[in-house]
């Protein structure tokens, strides 16, 4: 049996308290339920009308001290649950106080960029956190409604232009962790996924190290010429390159686009191959996505996909 | 007066008599309100059918993960007919036009208080319907932004088409026809009830639909003030809900929700007061506690006024009114459990006959403690931060809407069809009905709960090939085919019990409220003659003189 | 006999809410305008409350319309279903003149959450005026024609209850945009 994921998978104190209320509710649930079923299945069984028989049974208008008895009882039932509700929230959602974030997360149509503050990374889809540490996210949009939802490390928040929210997170174990935008945005909502990688704090250190570097621009060879082209066929009106002019947040960071593991928030897996899919015609694999078909000829997505592989 | 008063029919309310008309052209221009209730139960029919299309279409799309059925935009175009048409175009003018065809005949009417009113309520729906559908024919194609139409996504510059208008356009149209029949529904029951009827003996179908017309005129007002400033955004550049221009996003879903919740208790109160009319007869017994099922009406329905925001957990609101909201949300539950117990109360002790109509209400009975019970789940904040906007909404809602209203609805088409044609529906095309569709709906909606808690969002074309969702998505999708045989065996029923179905007495379910004192179908001017009401059950106190409801009621002159 | 006071007394308070819910968003947005329009560098509450006086008026020309009804007195009933109707064509001219003067600003609906606001509210509540105006002048024309002798009349009742509903309503959106913005 395959590991099921989303809410059988807790891998955070939040996920693990959300996921226990659910199943204590559940369990309640379930109470109720049986008890309705159980009085239907009789009813059917002993009461049932013998095709024989036109007399009418005895005509019980109701009890009004059985009306209160169980009018009470589910508010007990209310109550307890509130209760349950309350505690959670606490422990889910406790107050931000003066706590900077972690990760500022905005939503575009249809990719995620994730800004870390403190150290300058800007990187588009992937987050990288370390792990047992409860992490301040600020979210944000800048164009509709989105919602950051990764279920197996947090609560799910909307990011509302004009508006900023704020969520905690945290990975228990490291691992990859998937999650989705759980807002309908349009036509890609479906596409505009999430991929955490939770790691020990050196890995994450390094990463973030990484993300930092400023590649050298390739002047010569199939790079260089993609260098040039990128320039020139309208790339860096829309995405940045560090160390280079393009400086556009349109679209995702592509500096370090090499070391992501998907492409198109999570339509492709990142190849060499699957990036030449993807410059030749993005809309074949994300239809309705902001980026055009840029009609580039097979030589010039070659020389592209070149450059962007060899950015270091 | 003593309390042994005999009850035979006495001359009390003559009602005079009317010209009978014929042919297509008494049907359009027709203001009597049993040829308008019959024309909104066709219309409905009509987009029940085509609702029922666009929802399979959405199966088939998500049978395989990474499917290209069809492309997302045409998906999200599917996905927002689909609610929209359900919700306004199917529930809402049935459990209407329902209430159009039987208040009069129940309360001993002749008509309700004002019959041209009444027709201008229907053609504005299918006005409304018409203008909807339109936009299938334009360019752009219809809308794209979902039934709620969350902005800025339905504003300029993110939905530059035109299905959002015409959306707009034709719901404004179908909204102030829903005031309009509130508006004609209290009056009437207030003012036109026989006499002996007081409002205590009001059939609990009659109190269902009071409750929700005065629902009706007080929340559709929100959703027009709503879809007219959408309007002027789009189409005169004002800035109600564009943030970029200083207007809210969120603004939009207060004032969509103000409305939607209130809207889905609209849904469900009518279909309560079918169950609330089926069951006892086919127990043969009065209905439990009938105070108590009225008064929590009363009581849902006010409260149904303060809970919109459960739908909004995830916008960042703050947690002091999450946790109001939750509260409120979960103290409504309090008396839809009442109700429940009461229907499971009439029905022990009874000698209980399971025809068609009972077997859709007693399965609603099941069906919609399910619905309930996830609802009351996700009225915990943390839980609806688990689950919104995933597949467990999906499933809540309908188990609720389809495994409540519409299995009562199937149980009211079932119980009426014989008072409204004068024929019998086919017992056993109803027991094949009712059972494809206990399947198919359960295969169909069961398993969503699953998907959303591992993870599915909602409202997406299409989904990665992850462990079991594969799967579970395609038994979703058999079942929704199986929905669709369902629905064809009803449908031919329909036709063919039209046609052969065996004449129907006055009578056939021995049922104790007014409209089964007349023929079947009734003749225009309804009644010759109104028998006395004495108590909540005027034909069961003819039928039993010695063992009437209120033994010690005055006669009312 | 249909009970239609009872009618137009339910409608007048569904009508309500449509009013609440756009002064629940004037009110939402008052005061997040910091550069640009907003109500009080824009409007001028003597002049738009000169106008409204002559609302009130008509509400209570249209009152004296009643009281004529009710003693037959179907002449004077005529004249006061005329200055009503007059009296509320002026407001709806000053109405008009006001607009006009913010739109030549460049003050328009487009132009920011307080036009947007304003010119909505204002706008339904102006339409919901001319309607009733429509009614009054089909209500004169009929009485021309010797309708209403009275004593009683459903027609004149129920036009006059909303009436009233429309001048209430335009004390409450008066008070909101301009007396607020001032206070």
């Amino acid at each position: 049996m395959e590991k099921l994921g989303g809410l059988f998978n807790p891998s955070s104190p939040e996920m693990e308290a959300m996921a226990d209320l659910t199943y204590y509710i559940i369990a309640i649930s379930i109470g109720i339920l049986a008890i309705i079923v159980v009085a239907v299945t009789y009813i059917i069984i002993r009461y049932r009308k013998s095709s024989n028989d036109s007399s009418e049974p005895y005509q019980n208008f109701g009890d009004t001290r059985l009306e209160i008895v169980w009018t009470v009882i589910p508010i007990a039932i209310v109550a307890v649950l509130f209760q349950l509700t309350c505690s959670t929230m606490k422990a889910v959602d406790p107050p931000i106080g003066d706590h900077e974030p972690d990760i500022v997360v905005i939503g575009h149509q249809w990719w995620w960029e994730f800004y870390y503050p403190k150290s300058g990374v800007l990187t588009a889809n992937e987050l990288h956190m370390p792990v047992d540490k409860k992490l301040l996210l600020r979210i944000e949009s800048i164009d509709v409604i989105h919602d950051f939802w990764v279920p197996e490390l947090g609560r799910k928040i909307d990011a509302i232009p004009g508006h900023t929210n704020h969520i905690w997170i945290g990975a228990g174990e490291p691992g990859i962790f998937l999650g989705a935008c759980a807002e309908f945005c349009g036509t890609q909502h479906a596409n505009m996924r999430i991929r955490v990688i939770a790691e020990t704090e050196e890995e994450f250190n390094e990463w973030q190290q990484q993300q930092l570097v400023v590649p050298r621009t390739p002047r010569s060879g199939i790079a260089g010429k993609g260098a040039e082209l990128f320039r020139t066929k309208a790339c860096m009106n829309c995405h940045t390159i560090a160390g280079t002019p393009a400086a556009a947040r349109i679209g995702p960071n592509l500096t370090h686009l090499n070391k992501r593991q998907t492409i198109g928030a999570g339509v492709l897996t990142n190849s060499p191959e699957n990036l030449t899919k993807w410059l030749v015609n993005p809309q074949k694999y994300k239809q309705g996505a902001l980026m055009p078909n840029m009609k580039l000829t097979d030589s010039e997505v070659n020389a592209i996909v070149a450059y962007l592989e060899a950015l270091k | 007066m003593s309390s042994k008063i005999p009850l035979v029919p006495e001359n009390i309310t003559p009602l005079p008599a009317l010209k009978e008309n014929e042919g297509m052209l008494s049907w359009v221009s027709s203001v009597d309100h049993k040829q308008i209730g019959i024309m909104y139960l066709i219309s409905t029919l009509v987009f029940f059918l085509i609702g029922g299309l666009e929802a399979l279409v959405i199966r088939m799309q998500l049978a395989k993960p990474e499917f290209d059925f069809i492309s997302p935009e045409v998906y999200n175009q599917m996905f927002t007919m689909h609610g929209t048409t359900m919700i306004f175009f199917v529930v809402m003018p049935f459990l209407i036009g329902l209430g159009v065809y039987l208040v009069p005949l129940m309360i001993g009417a002749r008509d309700m208080a004002f019959p041209r009113l009444n027709a201008l309520s229907f053609w504005l729906v299918v006005f409304g319907g018409i203008l909807l559908y339109y936009s299938f024919l334009t360019q752009s194609g219809p809308s794209e932004v979902g039934w709620f139409a969350y902005s800025p996504l339905s504003e300029k510059p993110f939905s530059l088409n035109k299905g959002p208008t015409y959306w707009a356009l034709g719901l404004l149209a179908t909204g102030i026809s829903s005031v309009a029949s509130g508006l004609n529904n209290i009056v009437t029951i207030l003012t036109m009830r026989t006499k002996g009827m007081t409002m205590r003996r009001l059939p609990l179908f009659v109190w269902m639909i009071l409750v929700t017309s005065f629902l009706l005129i007080f929340v559709i007002p929100i959703i027009a003030s709503a879809f007219a400033m959408m309007l002027l955004d789009r189409l005169l550049e004002a800035t109600f809900f564009t943030p970029a221009h200083g207007g809210s996003a969120i603004l939009w879903q207060h004032f969509f929700w103000g409305f939607g919740h209130p809207e889905v208790y609209i849904l469900v109160l009518p279909a309560f007061g079918i169950i609330s009319e089926v069951i006892p007869v086919f127990s043969r017994k009065p209905i439990y506690g009938y105070e108590f099922v009225a008064g929590s009406t009363v009581a849902i329905g006010l409260l149904s006024l303060g809970v919109w925001a459960h739908h909004m957990f995830a916008v960042g609101l703050g947690n002091v009114a999450n946790l109001y909201f939750s509260l409120a949300s979960m103290l409504i539950a309090i008396p839809t459990g009442i109700k429940v117990l009461n229907w499971v109360a009439t029905m022990w002790g009874g000698k209980i006959w399971f025809a068609t109509p009972m077997l859709f209400a007693t399965a609603f009975i099941i069906e919609f403690v399910i619905g309930g019970l996830t609802g009351v789940a996700i009225a915990s904040v943390p839980i609806d931060w688990v689950t919104t906007d995933t597949y467990f909404i999906v499933a809540h809602f309908h188990y609720v809407l389809f495994g409540g209203s519409l299995f009562a609805i199937f149980a009211g088409v079932y119980y009426w069809f014989p008072k409204f044609t004068g024929r019998m529906m086919s017992e056993t095309l109803g027991k094949w009905h009712f059972w494809l569709t206990i399947v198919g709906f359960n295969m169909t909606f069961f398993i969503q709960h699953f998907l959303g808690v591992m993870g599915m969002p909602r409202r997406t074309y299409t989904y990665h090939d992850f462990p079991y969702w594969g799967s579970m998505n395609l038994l979703s999708t058999i079942g929704a085919f199986v929905l669709a045989i369902s629905v064809i065996i009803f449908a031919w029923n329909i036709r063919r019990s039209l046609k052969h179905g065996e004449k129907a007495p006055d009578n056939p379910w021995n049922a104790w409220t007014l409209e089964w004192y007349t023929t079947s179908p009734p003749a225009v001017h309804n009644f010759d003659l109104v028998p006395p009401v004495r108590g909540r059950r005027p034909l069961w106190d003819l039928a039993h003189p010695d063992q009437p409801d209120e033994p010690n009621a005055k006669v009312v002159v | 006999m249909a009970n239609n006071k009872m009618l137009v007394g339910f409608f007048v308070a569904s009508e309500s809410i449509f009013f609440v819910m756009l002064i629940l968003a004037y009110v939402n947005f008052h005061g997040t305008v910091t550069d640009g329009p907003t109500a009080v560098n824009s409007l001028n509450p003597v002049r738009t409350g000169i106008f409204s006086l002559f609302l009130l008026a008509s509400s209570f020309s249209m009152w004296l319309a009643g009281r004529s009804l009710v003693t037959k007195n179907h002449f004077m009933m005529k004249i006061w279903i005329l200055v009503t109707i007059i009296l509320g064509v002026t407001f709806i001219y000053g109405q008009a003149s006001e607009w006009f003067g913010l739109i030549d600003q460049n003050i328009t609906i487009s132009r920011n959450v307080f036009g947007t606001t304003f010119f909505t509210l204002t706008g339904f509540h102006g339409f919901h005026v001319c309607v009733g105006l429509l009614m009054l002048s089909i209500l004169l024309a009929l009485a021309m024609f010797g309708d209403f002798k009275g004593p009683k009349s459903d027609g004149v009742e129920c036009i006059s209850i909303y009436w009233h509903f429309v001048d209430g309503v335009w004390i409450v959106v008066y008070s909101v945009i301009y007396l607020w913005a001032f206070l």
